[in-house]
């Protein structure tokens, strides 16, 4: 799995690039409606790629993804290396 | 006992002096019985519902996070027995009425389909159930006692309808060990009155005019300028009503130091579709987007099609949710239409989320999106579909001059679509004089507008609590 460095680098670009603006760490992304759940799986859809990893979004919430340091929880949990 | 009546005002005033003067494990046993006594006034024969529901939960939940392996099982074993349960209450009659059609057996007798009546509140502690269960499955919780979610799904100030509130954020507060705070009673008795006011004096005056234009047996088309004011008044009506029931909600809630979530942020004032939901019943988007729409399309990684058809599909079940019958789906319908043309609009653009459009385009949608409201309430408040094409028809196309209503109808819904105008700057003035009343030691304003304010409201009340009408999300 990427350092959780990396995964904060990959969160804040892949928000920044769905929200159009750039973001600050502590900034909540779906409860403030910056980003909507459509947004979430684009984003999620963003964060495979950067990081070259697998995340099943099945047993996800649009709230999994509200700020950065909520998305590096979130990878760390439940984001696969790609084999 | 409704929240719009004086027996409830009165009831409750005593219930928060016994609860504050109790020991905090005491509290958890005088709100149990005060639930239970509440939900039995509405009918004591179907107490056993929620009772049933928190028991399938808590078995299904606890067995689900003990075996992990078989979670997915419980799960639905869970969720399935709920849905029987909704189905068997609330959707009887319509299953069997239109089973009845499809088979050509029209107007033969279901007669205990029609003789069970309808247990309060039972689409919205559904709702909260399954969003347990999957929250469980999901690991979200921690799996409470028996006795909590009892507490939990007989907490009388949601127990009718709602905020729809998960379990992880209720829970936790049912321990009831804050210690008394002022504020709770302000912010509490703020939200009650205010509440007990857009219900009985704006929604009620409304709802007396709305009930003669779509009286079940009007078959005539009515004309262009009524029909507009019939369906702004319902819209106006229908946002009083559940926005009143809300704000007594999380008043009743606040009284006892306890928090809801918030479901309505000025609707009306929503700049295009999804955020109208965003913005109404949001504790209800919530739910829909978080246990439906986003793991249907986390599966299909928001592809277009499928999403477009998920929208009008789960917005069809939003209505079926609201009532039993084919004009609550065509609404449902309707906004799902909706939303899957914003969402073709916006993959034509290559709009990022959020990216300003320009001003002609940002009004031009503005000022669809509340038309496409009000019209989609037309359909959501008529008593068939016949009628509510005729009073759309008379808004869109056969345009007919006149007016059947008094002066009055259409000066008060002008005046009540002004204050939903200005609602906006009306909260912003007094967050900012609540703001500085803060900063005053014994300020005037914390000592004495309150307790006016409260008074003036309950005259209001008095004054204006003369059909004494449900509420009309109660129905749902």
């Amino acid at each position: 799995m990427p350092e959780a460095e990396a995964i904060r680098k990959a969160a804040k670009e892949a928000a920044a690039q769905i929200a159009g603006r750039p973001i600050k760490e502590h900034q909540k992304l779906v409860s403030s409606g910056l980003i909507d759940s459509l947004s979430v799986l684009r984003l999620i859809s963003l964060l495979e790629k950067k990081l070259k990893i697998s995340i099943p979004p099945e047993t996800l919430q649009p709230e999994d993804f509200d700020d950065v340091e909520t998305i590096v929880e979130t990878v760390e949990r439940v984001g696969t290396p790609l084999s | 006992m409704a929240f719009n009546s004086a027996t409830y005002l009165l009831v409750l005033l005593l219930a928060v002096v016994v609860y504050w003067a109790l020991p905090g494990s005491a509290r958890r046993i005088f709100v149990l019985l005060a639930g239970l006594a509440f939900y039995a006034s509405w009918g004591i024969i179907f107490v056993w519902l929620p009772l049933l529901v928190a028991v399938i939960v808590y078995v299904c939940g606890k067995q689900g996070h003990a075996e992990p392996a078989c979670a997915k099982r419980w799960t639905w074993l869970g969720i399935s027995g709920l849905l029987v349960l909704l189905a068997i209450f609330k959707y009887r009659g319509f299953l069997l009425g239109n089973l009845a059609v499809f088979s050509g057996s029209a107007g033969s007798s279901h007669s205990w389909a029609t003789t069970i009546a309808f247990p309060m509140g039972i689409s919205f502690y559904t709702f909260e159930a399954i969003g347990y269960l999957i929250d469980v499955r999901q690991r979200r919780v921690k799996i409470p006692s028996l006795l909590d979610l009892c507490l939990f799904f007989f907490f009388w100030p949601n127990v009718l309808s709602g905020p729809i509130v998960r379990a992880r954020e209720l829970v936790p507060q049912l321990s009831f060990r804050k210690a008394f705070e002022g504020r709770f009673i302000f912010e509490g008795a703020d939200r009650v009155i205010w509440g007990l006011v857009q219900k009985t004096v704006i929604a009620n005056v409304l709802g007396v005019w709305e009930d003669h234009g779509f009286a079940p047996g009007l078959n005539s088309r009515p004309s262009t300028l009524d029909g507009w004011f019939l369906a702004i008044a319902f819209g106006l009506q229908i946002y009083f009503d559940f926005a009143g029931y809300t704000n007594m909600a999380i008043g009743t809630a606040r009284l006892l130091g306890v928090t809801l979530p918030e479901n309505f942020r000025q609707p009306y004032h929503a700049a295009t579709p999804p955020e109208f939901w965003a913005r109404w019943h949001m504790t209800l988007s919530r739910w829909i987007r978080d246990y439906l729409f986003f793991p249907i399309n986390a599966k299909w990684q928001g592809a277009p099609l499928p999403l477009y058809v998920s929208l009008i599909g789960v917005m069809g079940l939003v209505g079926l949710w609201h009532g039993a019958g084919w004009t609550f789906v065509l609404w449902g319908l309707m906004h799902g239409t909706y939303l899957v043309l914003y969402r073709i609009y916006e993959a034509w653009r290559k709009m990022p989320a959020g990216a300003p459009a320009s001003p002609f385009i940002a009004v031009a949608w503005r000022v669809a999106t509340l038309v496409a409201v009000f019209a989609a309430w037309v359909v959501f408040r008529s008593n068939n579909v016949s009628q509510a094409r005729r009073i759309l028809s008379a808004m869109f196309y056969r345009f007919a001059a006149g007016s059947s209503y008094p002066v009055l109808f259409y000066a008060c819904t002008a005046i009540v679509g002004v204050l939903c105008a200005v609602e906006p700057i009306l909260l912003r003035k007094l967050g900012e004089m609540e703001e500085r009343a803060e900063t005053e030691t014994l300020s005037p304003f914390r000592v004495m507008v309150h307790p006016i304010a409260y008074l003036f409201g309950l005259l209001l009340f008095l004054l204006f609590d003369s059909n004494n009408a449900q509420f009309i999300y109660s129905q749902f």
